[in-house]
């Protein structure tokens, strides 16, 4: 079933450019990184935020309105060219167990960033409890796990 | 041979450079941290470039904003060169002649050169203008001559592979 959408992903336009294309790859991967960037510091700040870490004199919600919206539109980026990274060797990607392991913590981290994460940081105070604490390393370590296992698509 | 492609060749020579490079896990293993403090070091000094240029965290003042980034930036900083450095240790004959390489090298430099200028000329009147939501025109250019040269530090790190 899945394997049929990354068959014809790797059939339909945009794959058959990455394929071609003889900087395509190259161009998107570098946009894909440039987007790592910006993701990683937003999730980072707003976080270290929830767990009291930094910007303590600063109300969450401020921190999460700007961050949250830096992280989702760097995401977005990430999403659409990490899609053309795949068109470019999707059967490849779809048999890698790092591609697998990374679109599990993907998902699981994006259904964590819109419920217990959102919660945690809509209840949130001034001061940082233990919970939000625990939320927020949780959140660090999903983030980082689509990172490292993202790397290891290449490595395996 | 030049001097420092001779420098080049013996670090590339010397017992660890060859362990990193002949080792089966090294190398990828210190690659994969390199990419990934990219986060902690490009990330977060985005943040404040973000900030110089009006685009985020407007009303908190430039100064609150510096001083949270500086200690994740700086960390990111020491993982990023302790990294490169081990990298380089395994491949420095081969850097050496490589295009992208020297192309980063250089825009290091200029990316260094960049806080210094913005410290010893614009920010040091911050006092003046931190709680503008838009930053002086010298502030704005220095937020964008870093995300430049940080991005373009980091398409020519990932261009090294490909040559």
């Amino acid at each position: 079933m899945l394997r049929i959408w990354f068959l014809s992903l790797a059939q339909s336009t945009l794959g058959q450019y990455m394929q071609t294309s003889k900087w395509g790859f190259a161009v998107v991967e570098a946009i894909h990184l440039l987007a790592l960037a910006i993701l990683g510091g937003a999730v980072l700040i707003q976080d270290l935020r929830l767990m009291g870490l930094v910007f303590k004199e600063e109300p969450m919600r401020r921190i999460n309105r700007d961050m949250g919206r830096t992280l989702l539109g760097s995401l977005v980026i990430m999403v659409l060219s990490g899609i053309a990274l795949v068109s470019e060797e999707a059967l490849k990607c779809y048999y890698n167990p790092a591609f697998r392991w990374k679109m599990v913590l993907l998902v699981a981290v994006i259904v964590f960033y819109f419920t217990l994460h959102r919660s945690a940081i809509n209840r949130s105070t001034e001061e940082s409890r233990a919970g939000d604490r625990i939320i927020g390393a949780i959140s660090i370590f999903l983030w980082l796990g689509v990172g490292v296992a993202g790397r290891a698509i290449g490595l395996i | 041979m030049p001097v420092l492609q001779h420098m080049c060749q013996v670090i590339y020579d010397s017992p660890i450079g060859t362990a990193i490079r002949e080792s089966d896990y090294a190398f990828p293993v210190i690659e994969s941290v390199h990419v990934l403090a990219i986060t902690l070091l490009v990330g977060t000094i985005a943040v404040l470039d973000l900030r110089l240029l009006g685009l985020v965290f407007r009303g908190i003042p430039v100064t609150r904003v510096a001083r949270t980034v500086f200690p994740l930036t700086w960390s990111g900083f020491a993982v990023m060169l302790a990294s490169g450095l081990l990298l380089f240790w395994a491949e420095a004959a081969k850097n050496y002649s490589n295009p992208a390489f020297r192309i980063k090298l250089v825009l290091l430099v200029l990316v260094g050169l960049n806080p210094l200028i913005f410290h010893t000329t614009i920010y040091r009147r911050v006092h003046e203008w931190e709680l503008l939501e838009c930053s002086p025109w010298r502030a704005r250019a220095a937020a964008l001559a870093s995300l430049s040269l940080w991005g373009g530090i980091i398409v020519a790190g990932r261009a090294i592979a490909y040559f």
